[in-house]
């Protein structure tokens, strides 16, 4: 008598558990509008879309608002970069006290080889360089995907002497 | 009922027209020929809608769009896939049976199609008007295993014949709870004729009147039929994770495209034949009690086109299957056989006995 | 000649041709196939003399019930899929002129008898006659035969859920075996 009354239960639990997952579904069906979470890409590229702030797009050398990044071209974001995606093509200028300084002319960017692995920024000193969580990087030619990251005319931001970091 | 143009008077027009033109004999040659296309094209749109309604409900229910690039709200999407597999070669591998290969979809496609004729579309509207409408709609569904086992067989693949196997032994028992159940409507209708079970409704459907084992039976009919369209949860045949795509793996183009429509074909007859059985196919929601606001509910109901309540009815019980299909994990196969044998064969016999306790004593409506 | 005649024919020559090539035939899963559509043509041949439920219940008794069976039993054989080798000779003629004498031993009985037309009152095909006669225990009624076959079919289901039945002690046994080893 007992295991016909665990039978019947079992049956009646089996379908109550299955309610259970009808009425989410069926929850979802009904409000489709407001729970949805598909991006319908094209649609919203300059709407809605979001793309989370930790996706590795492509290395960026943030430049401010005087045209002036933090890279010194010490070269260890290209000695770290474990397939060669960064040249670093500096030049000696001449100071305005006269003295020989190294500066960055060109930081020469492969995204078409670049693996996104972040070891190039864990890597930089100067925090001069980081990741964009851009996407939309597809061209038609791969010669399109070497970049030049520094804009022309772009300097060394001097950093602030001692005096001015007190005041 | 209210004066409109109903389906006998359309049969009716047709039949003095060609009676006008030509002999009694080529008439009846050409009314059956009309009648198999009519069923088959309006069987055909009702597919089109529902692989729409599938992809849009699966949707849904995932929190997606569904289709939604090809046409409003993605319409077309089905006919561009129907071109598609048009389009697509078909072949057969080299060490298949190559008869048996090309014999089976077609036979499994024969098989669904034959199950139309007993079918009662709309009051005066059946093709086959028979006595044991019911009873040669279960003798064609348990043929409907062939195609797939011949598939299965003459694929020469493993997958296709594990799959097949698995479909046989999933149909061939769960044809027994269906069966029962259909006895439980049968024997509250006392007929077996499909006409004469919707008409045995008109005072009120079966899954009301008939308490509840009516309910019951109707639970586990929907249950046993789902399990026999091998859909999910009970897709093992073709479980895609373990069997690639099961019996139907060697097949490509129009042939597996067949296949496919076969599926959905299945879907439209088992659930026509639920709502025969219990809502009551195209008789309109009626109430079985003697009071003047349920008389006033009755005639107001029967304003409702009958087209609409035959049609409304079968996507109701299609729904549910979807509904199913998109919320439920595919079963194993020791479970699938164990609810089967352990749980819906019981139950449903129990049911049936507490039926027949039922009409005997005439304590249904 | 008229076309339910003509139907016969047909028909009667499907049964026929598919009943020999289900004989002739050395592949096992084809000579099933064959066998099921001489089986069906046979439901056809009930259908075109009005016998509506004995043609459902030969479709679900032979078709959905044996065929499927044979055929799931010819799944589970070892290399069914390959040609089985040509009779051997001597058996061929033996079994031939047995297979012929028979037929003819057949229709000589059949051609003989006098078929008399049944004077019974024709009992509608309906699911209530049908009840009825089933379990009727007046003269031509049904219960004797279908309470016997009650009784097989419930001997034949014991019998195949004894087969079926562990032994829970043998199997734990063995697990143990198993683990030690």
């Amino acid at each position: 008598m007992k295991s016909l009354f665990n039978y019947i239960k079992e049956v009646v639990y089996a379908f109550v558990s299955l309610a259970k997952g009808l009425l989410l579904t069926l929850r979802y069906f009904v409000t489709i509008r407001k729970v949805n979470i598909t991006e319908e890409y094209p649609n919203n590229r300059t709407t809605t879309i979001s793309v989370k702030e930790r996706f590795y797009g492509e290395v960026v050398l943030p430049h401010d608002e005087n045209n002036e990044h933090k890279c010194t071209a010490c070269t260890l974001c290209q000695i770290a970069c474990p397939n060669n995606s960064i040249q670093i093509i500096s030049k000696q200028i001449e100071t305005e006290d006269g003295k020989k300084k190294r500066v960055l002319d060109k930081w020469v960017y492969h995204l078409d080889s670049c693996t996104l692995c972040y070891q190039c920024i864990d890597a930089c000193p100067q925090d001069a360089i980081e990741m964009k969580n851009s996407f939309e990087l597809s061209v038609y030619d791969r010669t399109k995907l070497i970049y030049q990251l520094n804009r022309p005319g772009s300097k060394l931001k001097e950093k602030p002497t001692v005096k001015e970091q007190q005041s | 009922m209210i004066s409109m143009i109903e389906f006998t008077d359309i049969t009716a027009w047709i039949h003095s027209l060609l009676l006008s033109v030509m002999t009694p004999t080529w008439t009846y040659i050409v009314e059956l020929a009309l009648s198999g296309v009519t069923a088959l094209v309006v069987l055909l749109v009702c597919v089109i809608i529902m692989v729409y309604m599938e992809r849009k409900v699966a949707g849904f229910m995932q929190l997606r769009w569904g289709p939604n690039r090809v046409g409003p709200y993605g319409i077309f999407q089905v006919i561009a896939d129907v071109i598609k597999l048009l389009l697509k070669e078909s072949f057969s591998p080299n060490r298949a049976d190559k008869v048996m290969f090309n014999i089976a979809p077609a036979l499994a496609l024969c098989v669904s199609l034959m199950a139309l004729a007993p079918i009662s579309w709309a009051p005066g509207l059946t093709m086959w008007d028979t006595n044991i409408g019911i009873l040669f709609i279960t003798a064609i569904s348990s043929m409907g295993v062939i195609g797939i086992l011949m598939a299965g067989w003459s694929s020469n693949n493993k997958y296709s014949l594990i799959g097949a196997m698995r479909s046989g032994a999933q149909i061939v028992s769960y044809e027994l709870s269906a069966g029962l159940s259909i006895v439980t409507a049968v024997a509250l209708a006392g007929t077996l004729s499909t006409t004469g079970i919707i008409q045995s409704q008109a005072d009120g459907w079966w899954i009301l009147k008939g308490q509840i084992p009516a309910i019951i039976a109707f639970l586990i009919y929907v249950i046993a039929s789902t399990a026999e369209c091998n859909r999910a949860p009970f897709d093992l045949a073709e479980a895609e994770s373990e069997l690639t795509a099961g019996y139907h793996t060697e097949y490509a183009g129009m042939q597996f495209g067949i296949f496919y429509l076969n599926e959905y074909i299945n879907m439209a007859i088992v659930s026509i034949i639920a709502s025969t059985l219990f809502l009551g196919g195209w008789m309109p929601f009626h109430l079985p009690f003697d009071y003047p606001v349920v008389h006033t509910f009755n005639y107001i109901m029967d304003f409702i086109p009958t087209w609409m309540w035959f049609f409304g009815k079968m996507f109701l019980i299609i729904f549910f299957m979807m509904w199913f299909r998109w919320t439920f994990p595919r079963l194993r196969i020791d479970q699938l056989l164990k609810l089967e044998w352990k749980y819906l064969l019981p139950i449903s016999i129990v049911n049936l006995l507490f039926a027949a306790v039922i009409i005997v004593l005439h304590w249904h409506l | 000649m008229n076309a339910s005649t003509v139907i016969f024919y047909v028909l009667g020559s499907l049964v026929l041709v598919f009943g020999a090539m289900t004989v002739f035939s050395r592949r096992i899963f084809r000579a099933a196939v064959y066998l099921l559509f001489s089986l069906i043509s046979v439901a056809g041949i009930y259908l075109l003399w009005g016998m509506d439920f004995i043609a459902a219940l030969q479709i679900i008794i032979y078709v959905g019930g044996i065929v499927v069976l044979i055929i799931f039993s010819i799944f589970l054989t070892q290399r069914s899929g390959e040609k089985l080798p040509p009779p051997i000779q001597k058996r061929l003629v033996w079994s031939g002129i047995l297979a012929v004498s028979g037929l003819g031993l057949t229709s000589w009985i059949v051609y003989n008898y006098l078929f008399s037309a049944s004077t019974l009152p024709i009992v509608e095909p309906t699911v209530h006659n049908i009840g009825e006669q089933m379990l009727s225990y007046s003269k031509y009624g049904y219960v004797f035969p279908f309470e016997v076959i009650n009784i097989l079919l419930l001997a034949a289901l014991v019998g195949s859920i004894v087969i079926a039945m562990k032994k829970k002690e043998t199997k734990t046994t063995d697990e143990t075996t198993h683990i030690t080893k």
